[in-house]
């Protein structure tokens, strides 16, 4: 019988680690367990979430029985484990209270929007621009950029040295910021890459 | 990402495709990156010192003000290399001297540093830019034709065209002034060089701080046009030449740099392998441009931009490696107009052995073909066990897209 990591390693080998390495992260199959593979991204996340869909299609192609693709970054806790995240920090909307479950991935992302609206959005709307929380998951934030920035050129130093050091600073549940846009369809960026 | 890796200034100009590459070459080294640029942003949080265009010595004294203490200043592309040399400077850090970077940059200046180191090239003759029609067919003449007229400042194939005879010398010349002048740039002299027939490659690497070249990455360029116009399509690594050629094209490439009077950072060059042996035809002190790089991969998944960044910290760069071979097909834009859509990109990301495809040029934006046009549409990526499979599949994914223009 084969083992089931093994085959997923080999297809990620084969197929999609390529692109992944040269775009700047790198992927390890960090467990399969009930037809879930976890997957650890490494290096920058935006070289892999928007492959997302194309790894997980890959995958269940390759490795017959797997259902699910999971993407975690690495962290301190076993990788994939669905259980507390991976600080257990206090989310910024306070003490949880004792009866309700508490939901750091939704208490992290209202954050997160909360801090982008008021002071992210209303600077970038200069340059025609705007960003979205698309969601948060095991620490990370992913965040879509839209208008100006979508596409633009530029658009890995804004989240880069603009959008991630402000979140790392108010959210210490944060573990990393991914960015899902897809740049290639953007249809009006402020600044437009030419080949030089 | 945490950064307690050294501090590296990083110029990037506002239009480039190389500052996410860079970016994340930063990230996965845990560098402390403080980013200059023309594009200023309009956000705070991690440092980003505005640019602005002109008066590189002011603005290199501000820099060096306000960074603070950095280990390298690098240029992720063409545009902020003068500066980061005078910022580099500035700070005492290992550089290029500007005078250099100025010679890489201008294509009449790298023939005639060239001819006076004796670096094999096509014979030229540079016309100035108010030389009446006479000069330029004389000048047609003295290389021999067919021969090829080129603007001496544009990249990317930009203001190239092949001449069959002096008359079409004249032709081309009157055209390529034409681009000059759209671009604001009619001041400049044209370059009017013998057309070297034969196989053409490029070769990447970084010179160490003593000049010496250590290579990179070689592509060939199987599908390089004959002309009138010259599209970068299909690029291949590694290259099939045989050893002996490959190594005096490399040997070339390393005095074409030094003979420019570069001594750092990232080298690009592109030669042809003609009768008399592999000949110049231009440098530039970057590595390969658009999102080539992408293609390839080096030792423990470093990519290129780390590379760069490893070499302009001191630190030791290791070759190419017995890598996959892998290849990128640049996509030129075919006809002028506004592009509506690039359809077939499942159906050409699916063909084995294709790792990726961007296309970087926004539906609805107008675009123009070789000689006006500076962009490309787009990159397909692909990486199999051998290269001809690797050929195969970017041509192959090529095939399966259809550009809609109207």
């Amino acid at each position: 019988m084969t083992d089931p990591a093994a085959a997923v390693t080999a297809a990620l080998e084969r197929s999609i680690a390529p692109t992944v390495i040269a775009r700047g992260a790198a992927l390890r199959v960090a467990g399969v367990r009930d037809g879930v593979v976890t997957l650890e991204v490494t290096g920058s996340p935006g070289a892999v979430y928007p492959l997302a869909e194309r790894i997980e299609t890959m995958i269940r192609a390759a490795a017959p029985g797997i259902t699910a693709v999971r993407l975690v970054a690495p962290g301190p806790g076993p990788a994939g484990a669905p259980g507390p995240g991976p600080a257990g920090a206090a989310g910024p909307a306070g003490a949880a209270g004792p009866a309700a479950p508490p939901d750091p991935a939704g208490d992290l992302a209202a954050a997160a929007r909360r801090i982008l609206d008021a002071e992210v959005n209303p600077a970038i709307a200069a340059h025609r621009g705007h960003v979205t929380v698309d969601g948060a998951a095991d620490g990370w934030i992913r965040i879509r950029l839209e208008g100006g920035c979508q596409g633009c050129s530029l658009a890995e130093v804004t989240v880069r040295q603009g959008i991630e050091p402000l979140l790392r600073a108010r959210l210490p549940a944060m573990t990393g910021l991914a960015d899902v846009t897809d740049h290639q369809a953007g249809p009006d960026p402020f600044f437009s890459p030419e080949k030089r | 990402m945490t950064a307690a890796g050294p501090r590296v200034l990083l110029l990037v100009p506002a239009r480039t495709y190389r500052a996410a590459d860079f970016l994340a070459a930063a990230g996965r080294m845990g560098l402390d990156l403080v980013v200059g640029s023309d594009g200023a942003l309009p956000l705070g949080g991690g440092p980003v010192i505005r640019v602005r265009p002109g008066d590189p010595e002011a603005v290199a004294a501000e820099i060096a003000a306000r960074c603070g203490p950095v280990a390298a200043v690098v240029a992720a592309d063409t545009p902020m290399l003068m500066l980061a040399a005078a910022v580099a400077e500035r700070l005492g850090l290992p550089h290029n001297p500007p005078d250099a970077v100025r010679n890489a940059t201008d294509k009449a200046r790298q023939r005639q540093r060239w001819a006076a180191a004796g670096v094999t090239q096509p014979r030229f003759e540079i016309v100035p830019a108010a030389a009446p029609e006479d000069a330029v067919r004389d000048a047609a003449a003295a290389v021999g034709c067919p021969c090829v007229v080129k603007a001496v400042s544009l990249s990317a194939s930009q203001g190239i065209l092949r001449a069959d005879d002096p008359a079409g010398a004249v032709t081309a010349a009157g055209r390529i002034r034409q681009v000059l002048g759209a671009r604001r740039s009619r001041d400049e002299p044209l370059l009017i060089e013998e057309y070297v027939p034969g196989p053409e490659l490029s070769i990447d690497g970084l010179l160490d701080r003593g000049g010496d070249l250590t290579v990179t990455a070689v592509f060939d360029k199987p599908q390089t046009p004959d002309g009138p116009t010259f599209e970068e399509t299909l690029l291949v690594s590694p290259s099939r030449l045989a050893a002996p050629t490959l190594a005096e094209a490399v040997r070339t490439a390393g005095q074409a740099a030094r003979a420019l009077g570069l001594t750092t950072g990232p080298v690009h060059a592109e030669l042809r392998a003609g009768d008399r042996g592999p000949a110049m035809l231009e440098l530039a002190a970057r590595c390969i441009g658009g999102l080539c790089s992408r293609a390839l991969r080096f030792p423990g998944g470093r990519t290129m931009e780390e590379l760069v960044l490893a070499s302009a910290l001191g630190q030791p760069v290791p070759g190419p490696g017995p890598g996959r071979p892998c290849g990128v097909y640049m996509l030129p834009v075919p006809r002028p107009g506004v592009l509506r859509a690039v359809q077939g990109r499942a159906a050409a990301t699916a063909v084995p052995g294709v790792t990726g495809l961007t296309i970087t040029i926004p539906v609805g934006q107008r675009v123009r073909p070789l000689p006006d046009g500076d962009r490309y549409l787009g990159f397909i990526f692909a990486e199999a066990g051998d290269r001809g499979d690797v050929e195969t599949a970017l041509t192959a994914a090529r095939d399966r897209l259809r550009v809609v223009i109207d």
